[in-house]
């Protein structure tokens, strides 16, 4: 895998997606239904990015907009949302009748289970084997055979289920900070991110803010995806809208359903994504739009109001080895006995 | 008493009652998650709450639009991700039961949450199978519901393993000694399953429903119990909780959509202005 080691890698979502992602590319969504990563999915949209194969634990608008867009032709996927009812003829539905895409269905359990294989480097993972009775695991989509597989427990001889290992070629993630490195921190619900980002070969960041590294050092409890992982740190508040980002902003219900009512038909989806995702050159545009359509205060409504946590404390008594008086504290030496010390046992090496 | 309730207050009280206090329950959205927290706000004060967002122990102050909502977020105890949920949790056996939305079930229970028609040529998509399979597979028990869907003589997809063709098939298949569907709640009547069989049978009947309507809805000659109950109505004080934690959910979806896209038409032409 390779290794990201720039100490700044910020840049703009046009740039991320220019840079890192090439069309046929596989990739996986790192949140699922929280803090989607809808600014860096509205870009693949906009550069018009073809033929990718999207891994998504469940959809919730993302995955019917890039089938809308025809941006992704393979899905590997357990759930989709259909906020309107088994009535309406869904983007999902259209594309599958049509034939635009192929589709891999799977469970949550053992979709995540592929990128955690994958994530930890190994070529498989077993799964709770109940489900080999469903058609989950019986009728076979795009992938075939490469993804389950049943073997015995070599340790009492038991059937196992195993799901396929899969490194997706990015991932890409929205996170509450990151720094310009990409430690990136999220919190509130987990779901699939660490093990869907850690999964890909490299990940596009998007956070509602940059902090100092300082503040990453603070908390590293929280970070979810480390630097190393990271090839494009994206700074993009209200990144997520419509999705919501604990400590920054609520879902935009109203704006959701707009959406999802225009996606019933062909006509208004494409006057939907002509209007919130190929007009604005970027996020920041999109707010400003969506300020100018529903005026500022309808925004602001969906701004947090803090609920914090208490602060982990990572204190110590932090003292060196020598103390005040330079004197070892576990030596009881100071520094030139030690040094004589170390001459007299002939320890010290005369390399001249 | 009299007080007048929705067929969706009826689903959510009469589910409420199956779980226990102190038990371990896997929720989603909509009607599952109401009747869970219905129950801690009254005979279940000490059920623990979790959903395969990676959140155990929450305390949702309103009915929650997904499982990783803010709702869920203000306050709980264990933050994890969903493989822990799955496999620390549920494959551990800590998880007494599960509520679950059905939208196809055939006699023993099984269910479809994938396609409606032929997979290759289908009608509908629906949702997928979610986290349904492994839930209803490891979890002790599943609490069904089921305001939209249809009894099957047999599934269009199998996403969610019930009691498969019967008898002692499920637990040969690997699943857990006494898992599978306990109750199937429907907006006509509540059924059980035989303790031998595993084939569903009528044990209740709502108030005021002919036992002809629910004939009239199952494709096979249903059986049904010696004694047949009548469903309690909800009480005053679990409508008054139902309507304040959980109104979209209390009028059903047909309307919940009528209303809300209206409410959204008028918030979005208003605030253009």
């Amino acid at each position: 895998m390779e290794k990201f080691m720039d100490a700044d890698k910020r840049m703009t979502a046009r740039e991320a997606v220019a840079r890192f992602v090439r069309d046929g590319d596989s990739f996986v969504f790192a949140n699922c239904l929280y803090c989607m990563p809808l600014a860096l999915t509205h870009e693949l949209i906009r550069q018009g990015k073809k033929n990718l194969m999207a891994f998504q634990q469940g959809g919730i608008e993302e995955i019917d907009q890039l089938l809308l867009s025809e941006v992704i032709d393979r899905l590997v996927i357990a759930y989709n949302f259909r906020s309107g009812g088994p009535r309406i003829v869904s983007p999902l539905d259209r594309a599958l009748k049509e034939g635009k895409v192929v589709i891999e269905e799977m469970t949550n359990h053992t979709l995540l289970s592929m990128m955690k294989a994958g994530a930890m480097g190994y070529p498989f993972l077993p799964v709770l084997p109940g489900i080999k009775v469903t058609d989950v695991v019986r009728r076979r989509g795009f992938l075939g055979d490469q993804r389950f597989a049943e073997i015995r427990d070599p340790f009492t001889g038991a059937e196992m289920l195993v799901v396929k290992g899969y490194n997706p070629d990015f991932a890409l993630i929205h996170v509450q900070r990151a720094d310009r490195a990409g430690n990136g921190q999220l919190w509130g619900a987990m779901i699939n991110s660490k093990w869907a980002a850690l999964a890909a070969k490299k990940v596009i960041l998007s956070c509602e803010e940059i902090v100092e590294t300082g503040v990453i050092m603070s908390s590293p409890h929280l970070t979810i995806v480390p630097a190393h992982k990271v090839c494009a740190v994206v700074e993009c508040p209200w990144g997520a809208h419509p999705s919501e980002v604990l400590g920054h902003y609520d879902y935009d219900f109203p704006f959701r359903a707009l959406f999802v009512g225009s996606s019933a038909n062909p006509d208004s989806a494409r006057a939907w994504l002509d209007e919130w995702i190929h007009a604005p050159a970027d996020r920041q545009a999109y707010i400003d739009q969506y300020c100018r359509r529903f005026g500022k205060k309808t925004l602001d409504a969906f701004r947090a109001k803090p609920f914090k946590s208490v602060p982990a404390d990572y204190g110590s008594t932090f003292s060196l080895d020598w103390d005040e008086e330079g004197r070892s504290r576990t030596m009881g030496m100071t520094m030139a006995e030690f040094i004589a010390m170390l001459g007299e046992k002939g320890a010290l090496i005369d390399g001249n | 008493m009299g007080t007048k309730y929705t067929i969706q207050e009826l689903i959510v009280a009469r589910a409420a009652k199956e779980l226990q206090d102190r038990e371990f329950v896997a929720i989603g959205q909509g009607i599952a998650m109401a009747a869970g927290v219905l129950a801690r706000r009254t005979h279940a004060p000490n059920a623990v709450i979790l959903t395969e967002a990676g959140l155990l122990g929450i305390d949702p102050f309103k009915v929650p639009l997904h499982i990783a909502d803010p709702t869920c977020t203000r306050g709980f105890t264990y933050s994890c991700d969903m493989i822990d949920i799955f496999t620390t949790v549920l494959n551990q056996g800590y998880v007494d039961a599960t509520f679950l939305g059905v939208g196809q079930i055939d006699r023993y229970g099984n269910m479809n949450s994938s396609y409606l028609g032929d997979p290759d040529a289908f009608t509908i998509r629906m949702t997928g199978a979610g986290g349904a399979p492994e839930f209803v597979g490891y979890a002790g028990r599943a609490i069904l519901t089921m305001s939209g869907g249809a009894f099957v003589e047999k599934l269009d997809y199998f996403t969610s393993p019930g009691y498969l063709t019967g008898g002692n098939a499920r637990y040969e298949a690997g699943m857990p000694a006494g898992s599978g569907p306990s109750v199937l709640i429907t907006t006509r009547g509540v059924f059980k399953f035989d303790a031998v069989t595993k084939e569903m049978f009528l044990a209740e009947l709502h108030p005021g429903v002919p036992l002809e309507a629910v004939r009239e809805e199952v494709p096979w000659d249903l059986k049904v119990a010696d004694i047949l109950k009548t469903t309690p109505a909800p009480t005053g004080e679990e409508l008054a909780i139902l309507r304040s934690f959980a109104p979209d959910v209390v009028m059903g979806r047909k309307l919940q959509l009528e209303v809300v896209m209206k409410q959204v038409i008028n918030l979005l032409t208003q605030k253009a202005g």
